[in-house]
């Protein structure tokens, strides 16, 4: 099933991503870690679609872009700002995960998917398959 | 999670909750106080001696921020830019709140300006707010004027 699209997990960063595993999986323990859905925007260009999402606290090394069939998704592991010991007195916002997963048309072009991290904030940039390469038949004689 | 056994954390209900919430929040001409979404949010923590403030600043650059402490008053300061050449009409999807911000808190206790330092990383601010000594209980004697 998955044969045709394989699932690619995008390194992200101007790095290229680092080597080695982070010490800690990613993939969260799902009874106790709860996950908060972060806000996105979406925007066209020439080339392709610009994905924007907001995820304050996330680093290269907690940060998972995946891609599976045609939904991309992301999950970034949060540990909690606060030092040890200390008393939560007033709270705006959860401390959790962040996640969120997309559905991605055709036109993407899923194999130049390239993604950056800075200052919390994640740009996925989704290119527009050359679609009149695409079509081209070769034609037998 | 509410109970949700869906794979992934993904429940299919909050997110319909959610979207439901934001259309009807767009018709709303008043919105109510709990719709107004703060930026940035803050958490704040007491340790010790100190008070710690968390605030989520995803896409803003240290030099970005004004912080400022006057007594037990602290306030937040600054503008988030969109991605410059990017024309209104090439949304199609904006969540994330743009332009200037400011927040003003009021701490429970003076705050000892001189010692106040303030982290930024990965989008997130974390300052340390030392009591002043001021604010501090202090044991009076009491003397009796026999």
């Amino acid at each position: 099933m998955s044969d045709d699209h394989p699932s690619i997990r995008v390194s992200v960063g101007a790095s290229g991503g680092r080597g080695g595993e982070p010490n800690r999986p990613i993939e969260p323990d799902l009874a106790t870690t709860p996950a908060f859905a972060p806000p996105i925007d979406i925007h066209d260009g020439p080339e392709g679609l610009t994905l924007e999402a907001d995820l304050p606290g996330a680093t290269e090394e907690t940060l998972l872009v995946q891609l599976e069939d045609n939904v991309l998704s992301l999950r970034a592991r949060i540990d909690s700002p606060a030092p040890e010991g200390a008393r939560l007195i007033h709270q705006e916002y959860h401390v959790g995960d962040h996640q969120r997963s997309f559905i991605l048309s055709d036109e993407v072009d899923r194999d130049r998917i390239t993604a950056e991290l800075k200052n919390g904030v994640l740009k996925v940039f989704l290119p527009r398959a050359d679609r009149a390469k695409a079509r081209r038949i070769e034609i037998k004689s | 999670m509410r109970g949700s056994t869906w794979p992934g954390g993904w429940d299919p209900f909050e997110e319909l909750q959610r979207e439901m919430g934001r259309l009807f929040q767009s018709f709303d001409p008043f919105p109510s106080p709990r719709h107004v979404r703060l930026f940035p949010p803050i958490n704040l923590y007491v340790a010790g001696d100190e008070y710690v403030l968390s605030a989520q600043l995803p896409g803003m650059a240290p030099e970005e921020v004004e912080l400022t402490v006057t007594h037990e008053t602290l306030t937040l300061r600054g503008e988030r830019k969109r991605t410059e050449g990017v024309k209104d009409d090439a949304y199609r999807r904006q969540e994330r709140v743009m332009g200037r911000w400011s927040r003003t808190i009021n701490l429970p206790d003076r705050i000892d300006e001189s010692r106040v330092t303030a982290h930024f990383a990965n989008g997130v601010l974390t300052a340390r707010l030392p009591r002043a000594e001021s604010a501090k209980p202090r044991h009076i004697i009491v003397s009796s004027s026999s």
